[in-house]
């Protein structure tokens, strides 16, 4: 900011400089274009500086104007009102300049003109023509008095020239007075007014040359002095007497009258001045018309540099503030453009800069609020996925918008990969997915959108019970903007209500029989030791009749032992052990049954941490249920067989029993685990469900299906992990897709 | 001064005759050499000699002035003319060195009342004065005797070179003429150098 306000002052400066240096080169070069003889010197440097500038100013012009040219052929924002506002201002600065320079060319020239007339001409040289006639006069009287002069010396004789000389001196108006001889310039004589006489004046060649010519043999001449005064020289032949030869020569030197001379010299002096004049007057007007066009050539090349130099200032900050409206146009909120000064512009770039830091600010929070809500939406989705909930949401024409895997899983369709198609399309062929989709239409079509309901849905791997509620999304124009379909696979929830059910059934069933049994079986005996000894004709039907009771009690406390076990939910004892072992253990029990295949096929096992007892208890109901129902068959084959698997931090210990028995009845399979259902002529119905509560305890999962050539197959999963056990208890509701055995 | 010269004009003039035809005569003279030789100033010869340890410059220039500066001349208009005399120290190696720099100027005006032409030695003080124009030049031109340098200021071991050239100073003009000067070149009248090794 310092830095800038330097360099804008040092440029006023310079551009100060240099205006003012310009401005007194014009003065001092119109000064010396009249007459002053001061910076004369100085003349022709101030003519190449003002040249220097012009052609500075007209090389600056010249880019200035190129660039300009190119701009507006380029279309370049701010090109046009450059170039309107160079062409406004130098018609402005131009043709005021031209409309004075005009005149005063005109007015110069008419100036100079009047200077001079016929008259005064006439007037100074009538003047200078009376001093010369006056002069003249003087001059006439002078070669006279030399020519007498002469004639004295020439009849007198040289004896005493000297004197003689002295003594003409002294009579005449002469000054000096020398006789000099013709060939040599010899001095022969001189005599002189002054004390202390000079060398005297030598004869020139051209007084020599006219007195040897002839024409009367005498000179005289007006010479004007060093000191501006007059004198006037006078000259005769001097003959040499009897020798013959050349002559000598008398020259005589007279002054002027003072006051003639003064009046001559101010005479000459005024035409002098004038004939300068008016011979300078053509070079004056050159000049002065010279310094008047480069003063208005080097004004009008200021002005049009000005003109553009003022309209880049001008249109500088509007060109920025364009580039800074369309960069903003394009999204970039971080434009500041420079403010150039604390004018109205400069106000409306403070305003723009504000507005482009507020929109910055604003793009900011935006996208910054656009993030949360990325965010939200990404944990929502991750909660809806992990939920087992299903949850779809629809538009209004039943395309689906989002849907969770819970939704695709319970609905036994991948939702997921068909967002935005429509649920009636995708429900064609998918029997669970249209029976959903038809009870769903039939609310809405209805005008119901707030509906909830439980939908059994059947398929043909069984029945699927869902607690379903649909909530209308807000719309405009008080139409709902879609829905959002939120359903719960309850079979298992009511699977386990029935189980609880169940075993309070048991324990209550088990309590209330097993009270009387124990009086009924003591009386039986108690009538069998009453009425058998002594043995009467009746001793044999009573042996028989208590003895059915008494068989019967104990089969009747067998099984409420066995509700009761049912029931009974006595505390884990959690140990490590190897399942393949307790497998081992209770199969060699069965060894002996004939004629039972048993076949054990086991892979190597990780230790589980598992109830030892009950899982003893699982493996001898399943064995005892295998065996059941194969009672009378001749071949009997069961296999059981381990498998570990590891897969993605998930461990899994899969257990399959399988039989070649009759199956499971179509029509049970789906409640095969339930107690009391049974296909089996022998069997307390409970084996199977004692299996899978003890299963289920462990966190495990139990499925039973029908082999395809003949027989039942059981399967257990057992997790080994953690990440396992929730993935079991996650696809809980996969468990009742298999067929329950009776 | 023993100078020789030649005049073209045909007569002497006197002093009562009219002026201007006297003029016109000198002009007319003046155009009829013109028609030999362009305008311009010419060192026709130049020599230096030595006389009681100074040594002086003899040397003939010949000026032929253009019509313009006649007219001027005649318009009263005083011309300036510079003889400029350097003595150079030739060097192969180098720029030569200016040893010694006399300048002797001298002023041509036409006295109007008197008519007649003076020669001002601008340095002396010494005033001549002609009738006519071709003598005052002749005057102008013919310089014996005029004393230069003091050979102590030279170095014997050296050679010299010396070189003469006579200009007509544009810088004493009036100012107007001076500016016209600027532009013309006719105005700018100057001999080319006159060069010379000293001691031959």
């Amino acid at each position: 900011m310092a830095a800038g306000r330097l360099k804008r002052t040092i440029n006023v400066l310079a551009v100060i400089a240099s205006a003012l240096l310009w401005l007194t080169a014009l003065i001092w070069f119109a000064q010396t274009a009249q007459n002053s003889e001061t910076l004369s010197r100085l003349q022709n440097g101030i003519l190449l500086f003002s040249f220097i500038g012009i052609v500075i100013l007209l090389l600056l012009i010249v880019a200035n104007l190129t660039q300009l040219v190119r701009d507006y052929r380029n279309h370049v924002p701010g090109a046009r009102l450059k170039a309107r506002m160079v062409v406004l201002l130098v018609s402005l600065t131009v043709v005021p300049l031209l409309v004075v320079y005009t005149f005063s060319l005109q007015f110069i020239n008419r100036g100079i003109d009047s200077w001079f007339s016929v008259e005064v001409e006439e007037g100074l040289e009538t003047a200078l023509e009376l001093s010369r006639s006056a002069l003249d006069v003087q001059m006439r009287e002078n070669l006279a008095d030399v020519r007498s002069m002469a004639q004295r010396i020439e009849t007198g004789g040289r004896t005493n020239i000297v004197g003689e000389l002295g003594e003409l001196r002294r009579v005449s108006d002469a000054v000096e007075l020398t006789i000099f001889t013709m060939g040599n310039d010899q001095i022969l004589a001189t005599s002189a007014e002054s004390p202390f006489p000079a060398v005297p004046q030598f004869p020139s060649d051209e007084l020599i040359f006219q007195l040897r010519q002839g024409g009367g043999g005498s000179y005289v001449s007006l010479e004007p002095l060093a000191d501006g005064g007059l004198e006037i020289i006078a000259a005769a032949n001097l003959m040499a007497g009897a020798l013959g030869g050349e002559p000598d020569i008398l020259l005589a030197t007279f002054p002027v009258e003072p006051q003639l001379s003064e009046l001559a010299g101010r005479a000459e002096a005024s035409y002098d001045q004038y004939a300068e004049l008016a011979f300078l007057r053509t070079p004056l007007k050159t000049s002065l018309t010279a310094t008047l066009s480069i003063v208005l050539l080097t004004g009008l090349l200021a002005a049009v540099y000005g003109a553009f130099f003022s309209a880049r200032r001008f249109v500088l900050p509007i060109q920025q503030l364009m580039a800074g409206t369309q960069a903003v146009a394009r999204g970039d909120f971080d434009t500041r453009v420079p403010i150039p000064a604390r004018d109205e512009i400069g106000f409306l770039i403070n305003s723009f800069n504000d507005m482009t830091k507020r929109l910055a600010t604003a793009h900011e929070e935006a996208r910054d609020s656009q993030q949360q809500v990325e965010s939200e939406r990404g944990k929502l989705e991750t909660i809806l996925a992990r939920l087992s909930t299903g949850v779809i949401s629809l538009e209004t024409d039943m395309r689906i918008r989002t849907a969770n895997q819970a939704a695709s899983a319970i609905l036994g369709s991948d939702l997921e990969i068909h967002l935005g198609e429509s649920l009636v399309n995708l429900a064609e062929n998918q029997p669970l997915l249209s029976q959903f989709v038809s009870v769903s239409q039939s609310h809405l079509e209805r005008g119901e959108s707030d509906w909830r309901e439980q939908i059994v849905l059947r398929s043909e791997v069984g029945r699927r019970v869902l607690m379903c509620a649909c909530v209308a999304l807000p719309g405009e124009h008080d139409e709902p903007g879609g829905y959002v379909v939120v359903f719960d696979d309850i079979t298992a929830l009511l699977q386990a209500q029935r189980d609880a059910a169940w075993g309070e059934v048991a324990r209550r069933l088990a309590h209330e029989i097993k009270n009387p049994l124990t009086p009924i079986q003591l009386s039986a005996e108690r009538l069998r030791r009453r009425y058998l000894s002594p043995p009467t004709t009746d001793s044999e039907f009573l042996d028989k009749a208590t003895h059915t009771i008494i068989q019967q009690v104990e089969a009747m406390k067998e099984m409420v032992n066995a509700f009761s076990e049912y029931a009974r939910t006595p505390d884990m004892e959690l140990t490590e052990f190897n399942l393949n072992d307790v497998i081992s253990e209770v199969a060699e029990l069965y060894h002996h049954e004939l004629p039972l295949a048993l076949e054990l096929s086991l892979e190597t096992l990780p230790p589980v941490k598992a109830d030892a007892g009950r899982m003893r208890q699982v493996f001898h109901n399943l064995i005892r249920n295998a065996l059941e129902a194969m009672d009378h068959s001749d071949d009997q084959q069961l296999k059981i067989s381990t498998r570990h698997t590891h897969d993605d931090g998930m461990g899994f210990i899969a257990i399959r029993v399988e039989d070649n028995g009759p199956g499971f009845l179509e029509e049970i399979v789906e409640e095969a685990f339930d107690p009391y259902v049974t296909s089996k002529p022998k069997g307390t119905g409970l084996g199977l469900a004692i299996v899978k509560k003890l299963v289920e305890e462990h966190d495990g999962q139990i499925t039973a299906r029908n082999r395809k050539q003949g027989g039942a197959v059981i399967s257990i999963l057992l997790p080994t992990t953690r990440k396992a056990e929730d993935k079991l208890l996650f696809s809980e509701h996969r468990r009742n897709e298999r067929r329950e055995r009776a | 001064m023993g100078l020789v010269f030649v005049l073209w004009q045909q007569g002497i003039h006197a002093q009562d005759e009219d002026p201007g035809s006297f003029l016109e005569q000198v002009a007319g003279s003046l155009s009829g050499g013109e028609q030999l030789s362009a305008p311009g100033f010419d060192v026709r010869s130049a020599s230096i000699t030595m006389e009681s340890g100074i040594y002086y410059l003899d040397t003939w220039v010949e000026y032929r002035l253009s019509a313009d500066a006649r007219e001027a001349l005649d318009a009263g208009v005083p011309l300036t003319i510079h003889l400029e005399v350097e003595f150079i120290n030739p060097r192969w190696y180098w720029a030569d060195e200016n040893v010694g720099d006399i300048r002797q100027s001298y002023q041509l005006q036409y006295h109007a009342l008197s008519e007649r032409y003076i020669v001002l030695n601008l340095n002396s003080g010494e005033q001549n004065t002609h009738a006519t124009l071709l003598p005052a030049l002749n005057g102008l031109g013919r310089i014996t005797g005029l004393p230069l340098i003091d050979p102590s200021l030279l170095n014997s071991d050296e050679s010299y070179d010396v070189r003469v050239r006579a200009v007509l100073s544009t810088e004493d003009f009036p100012g107007p003429l001076r500016f016209l000067a600027f532009w013309r070149r006719d105005w700018s009248m100057r001999s080319d150098w006159f060069r010379w090794q000293l001691g031959d």
